[in-house]
């Protein structure tokens, strides 16, 4: 199986945090362009490190970069800032100058709407339509945002219709209040009503709830172009063209988050393309039971003394690669024989240069063209 | 100072970093140390995955308070489901209940309200202490709140104070200004950042610390540094080639002894150290405060790794203990437990 090739030149990975994501979204697309492919990779929050190596600062978030490589394609890099994007976004979509204003000046948008709906996981996919719409690059890589829920930022797009389409929106986008300050969807309820009224009042304070509906009524004219934009970036995640990676830790433990990440890629009608288990902690050469009385053998005749620490950094290691290659194993045997599978090690440095980046992408390029035999071997 | 003293005073100790250092391990062996230090104390999860459960060898809560030993408890929390209890509480009448519940007004409140999840994580703690929560709760000294990674943790701990400027007076915004209090005490509440000595976590332990001290004005209470790789035995510390690193390392090492076991285990060995070593002098240069630095372990994620850890932790964190630096300008780190292992892909 191959990562590059124009059967699929939109490439997501994704996977829980800290499973070394960013980093290898970075090196496919080194090695894409190295393959002249003109490439984009789009990632949310690089290490630093990676950020240098991409030559990359604050003037990403507002464009994609190109990135100082020599290539026979060209590597562009940008940064998805979600609140950046979500500004942007209300800036094309407004009418005219009085409703953008009234949006970005609104009080709820301005600290809070940081948590409406999973809105700015959106910001993600929406960016991304941008790019794959404009058509300028023959390969997008995208990175995907450090949410709790590794997925969460897929359903974002159905969220956001959903959201529209609901009944929550039309109380919404209704005046909330009447011409006396009184909330109108519970004084239609009478009695009831007005006693769910002061408990709202009690539990959040009316001047919240104010500030929300003037923040979807400021918002309303923007809706018809945001609703269809969502339905089609829902269309792109779907489309055969895109391919999802799932990047994953090792170790048994980590088993049962991959599989359920698979299954719901699956489910929902994704493209699954290779599950990659990440930093692998490398095996001893040979199996080795250091003990108090094989220490001696570790170092024969140039110690005769155990070295002290010696044996429980070999243990350590050597308990940490028989931990992994059990975990990768095992998921092996879980999955299907037709789901693509490689492990990369866990390297001594992070590559975070230009050239160990392409290094890395080229391993991940090599195991996948040969991951049934690579998986045999290995195993 | 006595460090676990001191987090023994709390009501709130509040446990975050970057997702996979191990921040539930850590939260755990926090929990039983100081329950074994006589305080009655809930372990709080607000994960939808359970996860502190198998910490503490003790089924998952599915949402009830349960027992996980001697003055210790779990919870796994639905902030979702604190609402809906509280709506429940405070409308008596269940018609009225569900009409609120079911009404499009508080589904799209409830899910939206911009730091309402995270007052009700907050909320849910303080009425536990106070115990007007449920009447079958149990006493509590101290709840050890397992918080969201990094980013959403400084959210969790900001969202009393952003909801109390932003909506001013009215319940909610004295609920919300009650708590920013509570949770700028460091008296009540404190704040232990868990971390590994690798460039993405400490970058992220680095921006929590300046965005506690600028958002809140706080400082962690501790800084838990977890899952090192064991210094490398006397005479193998260096290298004979260190291609990646090489520019940064002293100079010319001494010949290594004769390596039958494997030079590329060891060469790797090395490698992390080293990054583990350059991190520790970044923490030591910009990290302010009380640091602890715990080996990675050969366990696999369980109670026998809650064990190790509470160990680990009681001997670091005793008073003179060599595993903290209390003053973060120390040239060198200081490396604890010698011998042992560090480690921390445990979750």
């Amino acid at each position: 199986m191959n990562l590059l090739s124009d059967e699929h030149p939109l490439v997501i990975f994704v996977g829980a945090g800290g499973v070394g994501k960013t980093t290898l979204a970075a090196a496919l697309g080194v090695v894409s362009a190295r393959a002249g492919r003109d490439t984009l990779v789009m990632t949310f929050d690089p290490s630093l490190r990676l950020k240098d190596a991409l030559g990359v600062g604050q003037e990403a978030k507002e464009h994609a970069v190109r990135v100082d490589l020599e290539a026979v394609g060209e590597l562009h890099a940008s940064l998805l800032d979600a609140r950046r994007t979500f500004d942007r976004l209300i800036e094309r979509y407004a009418p005219d100058a009085e409703a953008r204003r009234r949006v970005l000046d609104n009080r709820f948008y301005q600290h809070l709407s940081g948590s409406l709906g999973g809105i700015l996981e959106y910001m993600a996919v929406e960016r991304l339509f941008e790019v794959a719409a404009a058509g300028r690059y023959r390969q997008v890589v995208l990175d995907t945002p450090p949410t709790r829920q590794a997925l969460d930022f897929l359903e974002a797009p159905a969220r956001i219709v959903g959201f529209l389409d609901s009944g929550a929106l039309r109380v919404a986008l209704r005046p909330w209040f009447d011409e006396q300050g009184r909330l109108k969807a519970t004084s239609r309820l009478g009695g009831l009503g007005r006693r769910a009224e002061r408990f709202l009042d009690e539990v959040v304070g009316l001047d919240l709830l104010r500030d929300m509906a003037e923040f979807f009524q400021a918002f309303s004219p923007l809706f018809a172009g945001f609703r269809e934009r969502a339905s089609q970036v829902e269309e792109l995640l779907r489309s055969s063209k895109t391919l999802f990676v799932l990047v994953a830790g090792p170790g048994e433990e980590r088993i049962p988050d991959t599989l359920f990440f698979a299954r719901r890629l699956r489910q929902a009608g994704y493209h699954l393309g290779p599950i990659v288990v990440n930093r692998v902690h490398p095996e001893p050469d040979e199996p080795l039971r250091p003990g108090p009385p094989a220490a001696a053998e570790l170092a024969p005749g140039s110690a005769p003394a155990p070295v002290p620490g010696l044996v429980d950094g070999i243990q350590l290691l050597t308990w940490l690669g028989e931990r992994d290659r059990r975990g990768l194993v095992q998921l092996a045997q879980l999955l299907s024989d037709a789901q693509p599978l490689v492990d990369l090690p866990l390297r001594a440095e992070e590559p975070t240069d230009l050239p160990s980046l392409a290094d890395l992408g080229a391993d991940l390029e090599d195991r996948l063209a040969d991951w049934r035999r690579h998986l045999r071997r290995e195993s | 100072m006595d460090i676990a003293a001191r987090l023994g005073r709390l009501q709130l100790l509040v446990v975050t970093g970057k997702g996979g250092v191990g921040k539930t391990a850590a939260a755990a062996s926090l929990g039983r140390l100081l329950a074994a230090a006589g305080r009655r104390v809930l372990v709080l999860e607000v994960d939808p995955r359970e996860n502190v459960h198998q910490m503490l060898a003790v089924p998952p809560s599915g949402g009830a308070i349960v027992r996980a030993g001697t003055r210790l408890w779990v919870q796994n929390l639905k902030p979702g489901q604190v609402l809906d209890d509280i709506v429940r509480e405070r409308l008596k009448v269940e018609m009225l209940a569900r009409r609120v519940l079911a009404s499009p007004v508080y589904e799209q409140f409830s899910a939206g309200a911009p730091g309402l999840k995270e007052l009700a994580i907050l909320g849910h703690a303080l009425r536990l202490l106070r115990r007007v929560g449920p009447p079958d709760a149990p006493q509590l000294d101290l709840v050890v709140l397992d918080a969201p990674a990094t980013g959403h943790g400084v959210r969790l701990l900001a969202a009393p104070r952003l909801v109390s400027e932003v909506i001013g007076d009215g319940p909610f915004g004295a609920l919300a200004g009650e708590l920013a209090g509570f949770v700028a005490d460091p008296e009540r509440c404190g704040i232990v950042v868990v971390t590994q000595a690798e460039e993405m976590p400490v970058e992220e332990a680095l921006e929590l610390r300046e965005a506690l001290a600028s958002q809140l004005g706080r400082q962690p209470e501790l800084l838990i540094v977890n899952g090192l790789f064991p210094p490398l035995p006397a005479g193998l510390e260096r290298p004979e080639v260190f291609d990646p690193v090489e520019p940064l390392l002293p100079p010319a090492p001494p010949p290594a002894p004769e390596m039958p076991l494997g030079a590329e285990l060891l060469t790797f060995w090395r490698h992390r150290r080293f990054l583990n070593e350059r991190e520790l002098e970044r923490l030591a240069r910009w990290w302010e405060g009380p640091r602890i630095e715990l080996p990675l372990l050969a366990l696999e994620r369980g109670p026998a790794l809650t064990d190790a850890l509470q160990q680990l932790l009681a001997a670091g964190l005793a008073p003179g203990a060599a595993g903290t630096a209390a003053a973060a300008n120390a040239p060198t780190p200081s490396i604890a437990g010698g011998a042992g292992v560090a480690g921390a892909e445990q979750a």
